[in-house]
């Protein structure tokens, strides 16, 4: 009976997602018979298109995760400090940024900052793509926060203890020998925040952003076609899977590898 | 109730805020109707994310392929894309085909839609939160339950999900308030939630800032009622020796 459990229990649950959707798709492919030409001529039509929005994707994605980094990091150096003066300002912003909804923050971006900036005489134009990679920073700098105290609270105070035995002072123990092995415990979570902030990266299409989502809706209403809406919503579907699931992937890779170290 | 309305809106007038449209009645209502919305949505993604996630985890420990594997495949698929598109493809694409195939009398409101995406896509992160409560439950608590006579069935009801409910609470309760949040984009699709209901009165009144401000509030405070209640079911719940 053991056995039998322990062999029911271990009985691997789809190892390779990716393949399976792959067959799973061509599957369907074949099902829906010869490809319909009018389906997808548009959609090669308007690939450029979705290229570019997906594209403005990406670059959001990877200035608000910097962005978010360095805010981030600024922010838990002050939540470790030993001034509750300081670490008062870091609770806060951690607080409200964590608990406030994406969309909310990202139309608070939007509407509030000006189109406009004048420096030294000039205007300088201020997108509203900026405008919502900031409005993805802040949360995304209250996350990378948390991911840093954690993981300085996952070194063991014994560390701190033997170091400052040995005559180490505070801030020589942070930067010799605490912050070294905090990078590799930061990576798995950042990685998995880096690929939430570029799912996240979709809702710039509802404050008017030409990215990959909203050149998709200007698509389907343009070619208005059935076949063409259910084609073209599942491409941006599949799209934002191809970028982020070997993220995620690569990310518990990591996570074993650095497990039990 | 309307000398009070009126001594916060000179209150805050004072500060600098414009919180004017509390006296319009009109706008009142609506954005208070956005804001029952909202707690509705929550009520139901709430139960039924918590029966999605059940259910998945269950198929994905339940060691036949021919159910782990298809749960896995979208278990995989709903964590690795956006919620929005997900909602997209539901409410514009399937909601469309159901709509021809059945004409005009199409059941499904843009509520039930959001309820049916974001149920299915935080019932995936109860799945893998339940599928580690699961995973640590003894194999001698198993085979004990085996060995009295308990069906498969019954041992996963009975004695599965009880512990490993125990062991996943937290990140349970993490789910419930990322879920929480994750309402706001109904108004994506024009349901009145609080959100849609404040873009209304924002494009007529340009004071953004304040309804921003009540928003925060208002979501701060459902997180933190979720959050209560989640912690004084983990203290009701808690086992001396077991879990955390």
């Amino acid at each position: 009976m053991a056995t039998e459990l322990s062999l029911t229990r271990r009985c691997a649950p789809g190892r390779h997602p990716g393949k399976v959707l792959a067959l799973a798709t061509l599957l369907v492919w074949l099902a829906a018979g010869a490809p319909p030409r009018e389906v997808f001529a548009p959609l090669l039509e308007w690939s450029p298109a979705l290229a570019k929005g997906f594209a403005l994707n990406i670059l959001i994605s990877l200035l608000a995760i910097g962005l978010g980094t360095l805010l981030g990091l600024a922010i838990g150096a002050l939540n470790l400090s030993p001034l509750r003066l300081l670490r008062l300002p870091g609770r806060l912003w951690v607080q409200v940024f964590r608990n406030a909804p994406w969309l909310v923050l990202i139309y608070f971006t939007t509407y509030v900052f000006p189109f406009e900036i004048r420096v030294a005489g000039h205007y300088l134009p201020f997108p509203d793509w900026l405008k919502v990679t900031l409005g993805l920073a802040l949360p995304a700098s209250a996350n990378v926060a948390e991911v840093f105290r954690g993981a300085v609270a996952s070194i063991p105070g014994t560390q701190w203890e033997a170091a400052r035995s040995l005559g180490f002072s505070r801030g020589q123990i942070l930067r010799t020998i605490i912050l070294p092995q905090c990078c590799k415990r930061m990576l798995p979570p950042w990685m998995n925040l880096y690929a939430v902030i570029t799912m996240g990266t979709a809702l710039s299409s509802l404050v008017g952003v030409h990215d990959l989502l909203d050149t998709a809706q200007i698509a389907s209403n343009t070619v208005n076609r059935v076949g063409f809406t259910v084609l073209i919503y599942f491409s941006v579907l599949a799209l934002f899977f191809a970028y982020c699931y070997p993220i995620s992937r690569f990310t518990r890779y990591l996570e074993r590898r650095y497990a039990f170290r | 109730m309307n000398a009070w309305l009126d001594a916060f809106v000179q209150w805050t007038a004072w500060l600098g805020l414009d919180y004017h449209f509390l006296l319009d009645t009109y706008e009142r209502d609506s954005f208070v109707a956005g804001a029952w919305v909202t707690v509705q949505l929550c009520l139901c993604t709430m139960a039924g994310s918590l029966a999605v996630g059940v259910a998945l985890a269950a198929a994905l420990v339940s060691g036949r392929p021919w159910l782990a594997g298809p749960a896995r495949l979208f278990v995989e698929v709903t964590r690795n894309t956006p919620t929005l598109v997900q909602l997209y493809c539901a409410f514009l694409v399937l909601n469309m085909l159901i709509t021809e195939v059945i004409g005009g009398a199409n059941p499904f409101t843009p509520f039930a839609w959001v309820v049916i995406v974001i149920s299915l896509h935080k019932g995936v992160f109860h799945a893998e939160a339940l599928r580690a409560g699961l995973e640590a439950v003894p194999q001698v608590t198993l085979e004990a339950a085996t060995s009295l006579g308990f069906s498969r069935r019954q041992r996963l009801w009975r004695v599965e999900l009880p512990l490993a409910v125990r062991v996943a609470l937290p990140s349970l309760v993490n789910n419930l308030i990322e879920m929480v949040k994750m309402t706001a984009v109904a108004s994506a699709i024009a349901v009145g939630d609080i959100t849609y209901a404040s873009i209304l009165i924002w494009t007529q009144r340009d004071n953004v800032l304040e309804l921003m401000i009540l928003i925060l509030l208002f979501f701060g405070l459902l997180s933190f009622i979720v959050n209560c209640l989640g912690r004084g079911l983990e203290a009701r719940l808690r086992m001396p020796g077991y879990g955390h």
